[in-house]
């Protein structure tokens, strides 16, 4: 796959990084046209620049003298990054004083052209540098393919397809696994037998990797079939058959790749995966070495992994068992050379199906391989196998970030700049790579610069040993203003008395969960018909007030609208709603911001206040505010206060003196509040179970208020 | 007006330049392009406003394209106001800068009379 895209992009990239339009012109024009130019105008662009394409760049053309960061500075950065290690630089400057030449060479650059440009001399020079640093890692390059490009094949193509026919078939994922690494046993144990196959290194790989769809016509079976339980008919038996043309069809079919090794090693695997030896398998009812031994072998591994796993119709047979029942021909008959590597393979087989799962085998096996690679060729793997490692990760994180809809950025601290991940700049409008973001009118038109310090600010509060930090905040996308949680790890160098050197992170967008949730926080935390805070949300905030503020003093008003039962008798349970609503109202203009003010439920509402001194008025205000007309229906309350210094009740006690002192007022003929004293204690209680009955009854007989 | 022509005229050095760049076609090119370089501009306004790191830069990109396209008379000049601007403000700076105006002056008509020959 990466053999591909080099390919495609077979044309070097060179940055020319001078401040003069008319000298990157020259430049350009004197290189032609067998290389891709990218531009710079000074040294923070070219920063960027080598931000952005890294290795991709084959060669540096670099100016001394630019604004904004010059030469030595882009230099300088280089250096600190570690870039200066993989590109080659060449300065190209009109200053050629011995110093000047003596700093650039010490710090990296490759070589020195001084002005005026001579065509012949800038292109030879050119090439020569990019020839030396390609020939180095051509080598790189042919060592790290080998070792890894089976495993990158591997890994991709067995998940794509192990989720495609383990979608439809529950029973699969692991079998195409496990059939892979038996082939690649297999295969490693049939060439150590013979070289009648004439089968390369790069053949063991493409057929081991190309088992992984022996079973890919499957998704064209029904699905009843595929997972019916109990045994087949002959008629479902023939359909189940076709899978293996299916499959084979499908690859037939494919529009590009025809002449791929792999996907003719597939197309034999998956057509002739179950023919057998002796001519009695489908669908060709091929004989002997007319099979090709892909398909031999693949039908071998197929069959033992059948045998050894548990099955809707079966438990999973021992090894012993396994191979006993193959030998005899139990499954058709295989090739006898292949009956030996069977017997070759039995051991690690034997220790796979006891202790470990195939899969540990074949990782230990596949470690082993590298491991003895990287030993032969150290000096050139390790940094290529890093960058491979690391594009690899590049690839999955972004193709999760997709997945999850996450922006990911780095943040280096020198210089300033922030990189987007190519998604996540699209999505903000943004350009992939910000310089000075503190400072960059683009980025303050996503997130404000408040949260951006707050974001830093969090940040600088990060050590190595606890990297993380967290923020939620408004960012804008699309000009709509979002919820997004942002996540960062700081990133610190590597010396033994680390520096902060930037950081990684991801922003989510979180509006509408977060939405959600204020949502049904709001739901559980207020009443639906007023808005009011409910009872069960008030008990808890008050408590808190009370234990948070230990000096002080409360109050606690119980209210009651007298004859609200009368409103609703008599002009319907809207006109109730409407009076409620008004109370709700008439309620939240009387109190102060610090008061709480709550529906306990039906006609009774409560307020919550802190009061310094001289209570009574503050009662008579509420008392007299709460008083009014709706429509013709005349609003008067009954009211109960209770009393407390911090915490010295706890709230179900003042609660309940409240509610002990409004029915006091109610006794007393409605209209009016009482505050709580002890002479009330004994008394019966608005709210208590007979509660009902006696407030009809009251009701009943004042009508009129 | 031949290109050899317009060459004398501003007092540059026409066989180092095709030496080095190769091609008439090039040589022309840059030469029409030289016109449209905006560090001339920047170099007048930095002067005025007495901005010695700009002006600095701005003689020292006329500096370099002139040595490229071998302007050898422009180059000389836009040379010294270069080094008189290096390290602080030097007394004969406005003098230099005189010259570098004269200079290029020069250089872009013979450019622009050749350029009218050319059609």
């Amino acid at each position: 796959m990466i053999l591909i895209n080099e390919e495609q992009n077979h044309k070097s990239k060179i940055l020319i990084a001078d401040d003069s339009e008319m000298n990157r012109a020259i430049l350009a024009d004197m290189l032609g046209d067998s290389y891709e130019i990218i531009e710079a105008e000074n040294g923070l662009e070219a920063i960027a620049a080598i931000q952005k394409y890294s290795i991709e760049l084959s060669l540096i053309l670099l100016d001394i003298v630019m604004p904004e960061m010059d030469g030595f500075g882009v230099l300088d950065t280089m250096n600190k990054r570690r870039w200066i290690d993989d590109i080659p630089v060449i300065m190209i400057s009109a200053e050629s004083s011995p110093a000047t030449i003596e700093r650039a060479y010490e710090l990296g650059v490759t070589d020195f052209i001084s002005r005026p440009f001579d065509a012949m001399i800038v292109q030879r020079r050119v090439i020569n540098t990019i020839l030396l640093y390609a020939k180095q890692k051509k080598l790189m390059g042919l060592v790290a393919d080998q070792i890894y490009e089976k495993e990158q094949n591997n890994s991709l193509m067995i998940d794509i397809l192990s989720h495609i026919v383990g979608f439809k078939n529950g029973e699969s994922a692991q079998h195409v696994l496990h059939v892979r690494v038996l082939t690649e046993l297999l295969l490693d144990a049939l060439v150590q037998h013979t070289d009648q196959y004439r089968l390369t290194w790069s053949d063991i790989s493409g057929i081991s990797i190309a088992s992984a769809l022996h079973d890919i016509g499957k998704i064209g079976i029904p699905s009843e079939i595929l997972n019916k339980p109990g045994k087949l008919t002959d008629e479902e038996f023939e359909i189940m058959k076709s899978h293996s043309v299916i499959g084979a069809d499908i690859l037939k079919d494919l529009p590009v790749h025809q002449n791929e090794p792999l996907v003719k090693a597939a197309y034999e695997i998956c057509r002739w995966h179950h023919e057998r030896w002796d001519g009695r398998g489908y669908p060709d009812g091929l004989k002997g070495d007319e099979i090709p031994i892909s398909a031999q072998i693949v039908a071998l591994a197929d069959v033992y992994d059948a045998l050894t796993s548990e099955r809707v119709y079966k438990p999973p047979f021992s090894h012993d068992e396994a191979v006993k029942m193959i030998l005899n021909h139990e499954c058709g008959v295989f090739n006898p050379l292949l009956m030996d590597c069977l017997r070759d393979i039995s051991d690690t087989l034997k220790a796979s199906t006891s202790e470990h799962s195939l899969l540990d085998v074949s990782n230990s096996r596949e470690n082993r391989g590298i491991v003895e690679e990287m030993v032969r060729h150290k000096e050139l793997a390790a940094s290529e196998r890093t960058l491979r490692l690391l594009e690899q990760e590049r690839m999955k994180n972004s193709f999760y970030a997709t997945l999850t809809h996450e922006i990911q950025f780095e943040y280096t601290a020198l210089p300033a700049m922030v990189s987007i991940s190519a998604w996540g700049a699209q999505l903000l409008g943004l350009e992939e790579i910000i310089m000075d973001p503190f400072h960059s009118p683009a980025a303050a038109a996503v997130m404000e610069r408040a949260d951006m310090c707050k974001l830093a600010k969090k940040l600088s509060r990060t050590t190595p040993e606890h990297p993380n930090a967290q923020q939620d905040c408004v960012v804008t996308r699309d000009g709509e203003r979002r919820w997004f949680r942002i996540v960062v790890r700081s990133m610190w160098s590597a010396e033994s008395d680390p520096h902060f050197t930037g950081c990684i992170g991801k922003a989510m967008d979180i509006h509408d969960s977060r939405m959600m949730l204020d949502d049904l926080e709001r739901k559980a935390s207020h009443d639906a018909l007023t808005g009011l805070y409910n009872h069960a949300h008030a008990k808890t905030i008050i408590q808190q007030r009370m234990d948070d503020h230990p000096g002080s003093s409360f109050a606690l008003v119980m209210i009651d609208l007298d004859h609200f039962k009368d409103a609703n008798d008599t002009y319907g349970h809207q006109f109730g709603d409407q009076v409620l609503l008004y109370m709700a109202d008439s309620l939240r203009q009387s109190i102060r911001g610090s008061d709480i003010a709550v529906r306990v439920g039906g006609d009774e509402f409560l307020i919550f206040l802190e009061y310094k001194q001289g209570l009574e008025p503050i009662i008579q205000r509420i008392f007299t505010s709460l008083c009014g007309q709706v429509e013709d229906f005349h609003i008067s309350v009954s009211m109960g206060i209770s009393r407390a210094t911090g915490a010295d009740l706890c709230y179900e006690d003042l609660f309940h003196q409240a509610d002990q002192a409004l029915y006091r007022a109610k006794q007393s003929g409605r209209g009016q509040y009482f505050f709580y004293d002890d002479s009330m204690e004994a008394t019966l209680s608005t709210v208590s179970p007979i509660e009902s009955n006696h407030k009809s009854g009251h009701s009943a007989k004042k009508k009129e208020g | 007006m031949t290109i050899q022509e317009c060459y004398a005229a501003l007092h540059g050095d026409y066989e180092d330049v095709l030496n080095r760049l190769r091609s008439d076609r090039l040589v022309q090119k840059f030469m029409f392009k030289f016109l449209d370089d905006p560090s001339y501009g920047t170099l007048c306004t930095s002067m005025a406003e007495k901005n010695r790191e700009e002006a600095f830069r701005a003689a020292h990109t006329i500096k370099g394209v002139c040595q490229n396209l071998s302007f050898t008379k422009l180059y000389r000049s836009a040379d010294a106001l270069c080094e008189a601007l290096r390290n602080d403000w030097a007394p004969n700076a406005e003098a230099l800068a005189e010259a570098v105006h004269a200079d290029y002056q020069a250089t872009v008509s013979a450019i622009r009379e050749f350029q009218e020959a050319q059609g």
